[in-house]
């Protein structure tokens, strides 16, 4: 059944367009902004996968396809935008985050994102939706149109750097 | 290995973006489609523009090829009546010569004797 909205007709049952941007905002913004450690460009990103969601939105069937789409688009935009910047940041380069208010121990969150966003752009990927959008190597594998064995070997050496930047973080906290 | 992925997965919260985000991005969106119908009215418009300048075209092409048409008929009718006039011209001289020849034929065969 067609669903006419203020800003376009949208086929199938799926919920007009304002309600799917204030929908899944944060998980598109989240996914950009863990993988590039910048509000302003994790925005920017996030409108334009929205803008993009837009145009496509007819040709989408249910919300389990309109959330695969945002993922995969998101991630791979962000690809795009690291490999389009520059060269990995090292980490003393990733700026600190504006101070946020989260459960947990906050001073080690921040410490994680930043070594999150040093890592290098399919690393890093695959840790911002497994750990973020919660989702299994198969399911990031068929997402991003990977090999299974490269995403859980990508996950595996970055737990690995992450482990290891982190204790030598530690180290340098308590020496 | 467990601590540091419950440590990831709060450190990977979700987080919300700048207030109003959707608002700008609908904002946005309707730009976009008020310039796609921009576009659209925009093509639709020369398309218009072209099928008159083709319809224009093709009436002057058809009134050309009427004149040229009647330019030609005129000529046609004009030659045939020339010819038949020149057809009724030469049947009215050879009459005439036939009658010359009838009545003065054997005057004109004593002159050229005298002369010879």
């Amino acid at each position: 059944m067609a669903n006419t909205t203020a800003i376009g007709t949208i086929a199938h049952d799926l919920p007009d367009f304002p309600e799917v941007v204030r929908t899944h905002q944060g998980r598109v913004f989240s996914i950009a902004y863990h993988f590039l450690h910048d509000r302003a460009v994790a925005e920017e990103i996030a409108q334009d996968v929205f803008l993009q969601l837009y145009r496509t939105l007819p040709s989408l069937e249910s919300e389990a396809h309109v959330t695969a789409w945002l993922r995969k688009v998101t991630s791979h935009r962000c690809i795009d935008y690291a490999r389009r910047r520059r060269p990995d940041l090292a980490l003393h380069e990733i700026p600190e985050p504006a101070s946020e208010t989260m459960p947990g121990d906050p001073l080690m969150a921040r410490r994680l994102r930043r070594m999150v966003a040093s890592l290098p752009p399919k690393a890093r990927i695959v840790v911002v939706l497994r750990y973020q959008e919660e989702l299994e190597p198969e399911e990031i594998a068929g997402m991003l149109g990977w090999r299974l064995n490269t995403v859980k070997s990508q996950l595996q050496r970055s737990l690995a750097m992450l482990r290891e930047k982190l204790g030598r973080t530690l180290g340098e906290v308590k020496s | 290995m467990k601590h540091l992925e419950d440590e990831l997965r709060n450190a990977m919260r979700r987080e919300e973006p700048p207030e109003g985000f959707a608002e700008r991005v609908l904002a946005q969106a309707a730009a976009t489609k008020q310039s796609v119908w921009a576009g659209a009215f925009a093509w639709r418009r020369l398309r218009w523009a072209l099928a008159g300048a083709l319809c224009l075209a093709l009436v002057v092409a058809g009134i050309e090829y009427r004149q040229a048409q009647e330019e030609r008929a005129r000529g046609e009718a004009a030659k045939e009546q020339l010819m038949l006039a020149l057809r009724i011209t030469a049947g009215k001289l050879q009459f005439v010569q036939s009658k010359i020849q009838l009545h003065a034929g054997p005057w004109i065969y004593r002159d050229q004797t005298k002369e010879n």
